[in-house]
């Protein structure tokens, strides 16, 4: 019980904001929901399907018809890409010394992640796929 | 303080892998995004993505997702246990030990789908 609590504390007491440690409990809480998340979507399109010969367009139309898979895909992608961008902040700030440079890369990498985050929730919310007759 | 043992190379492989599948996850949305492009662009993507180069990559960030979830519950485990950093080496080792029992029949699975022969 003592260790259990000395680890969250130790947490607390490194976290040089409630923000960070916002942060540290999200890859914790994250990552779990993701291991189940990502092992199922692994599961449904790399295992169950032979992604090499039936993933097509019209396989494509089925899963974009179906709200059920639209809000897995759409979980799926919001926290790989929170969880993902915030570990690789981790890695930018250890290993970047310069605070100029790591501004500019945090910018770039921000960037980048958020436009493909975009077109990704286009392609899920804002697009009306038909079936090709 | 792992001093290049075992914890040591549990943190660099969680690290690499991590950013290796964030780097893959970019490229995924917008390749499965495309299909907004409609059926002749996507079928035509998928097509020049059958060469078993991309399956090999797909095998590849596969395992690299396995070991990253299951080092992940490794950390979980280190974090919110009174056990877990003690037995920290004897859980890297578990996970190994799951790797091959998930991994290996998915892995297999996955080169069947790339290099066998289909119908």
């Amino acid at each position: 019980m003592a260790w259990r609590a000395r680890r969250y504390e130790e947490a607390k007491r490194l976290a040089a904001s409630n923000l960070e440690l916002a942060w540290w409990i999200f890859m914790r809480v994250s990552g779990v929901l993701l291991v189940f998340l990502v092992l199922g979507h692994l599961y449904t399109r790399a295992v169950l399907l032979d992604f090499h010969r039936d993933l097509d367009y019209d396989y494509m139309v089925r899963v974009m018809n179906s709200a059920t898979w639209k809000f897995y895909n759409w979980l799926l992608l919001f926290l790989s890409v929170l969880h993902g961008t915030n570990g690789l902040r981790y890695i930018i700030d250890d290993h970047i010394a310069s605070g100029r440079a790591r501004a500019w890369v945090k910018v770039v990498v921000y960037t980048i992640v958020f436009l493909v985050t975009a077109f990704g929730t286009l392609a899920l919310w804002g697009w009306n796929y038909q079936p090709v007759e | 303080m792992y001093r290049g043992r075992e914890g040591q190379w549990a943190f660099y492989l969680h690290r690499i892998s991590g950013v290796a599948v964030l780097l893959f996850l970019m490229l995924h949305v917008l390749e499965m995004s495309s299909s907004m492009f409609g059926p002749e662009w996507f079928n035509a993507l998928l097509a020049f993505e059958r060469n078993p180069v991309f399956g090999l990559g797909l095998v590849l960030v596969a395992a690299l997702v396995l070991y990253h979830a299951l080092n992940g519950l490794r950390i979980i485990l280190m974090d919110f246990t009174s056990w877990g950093v003690r037995y920290q080496r004897q859980l890297w080792y578990g996970v190994w030990v799951l790797y091959v029992l998930i991994g290996f029949p998915m892995f297999f699975t996955m080169l069947g789908y790339v290099f066998g022969g289909g119908e």
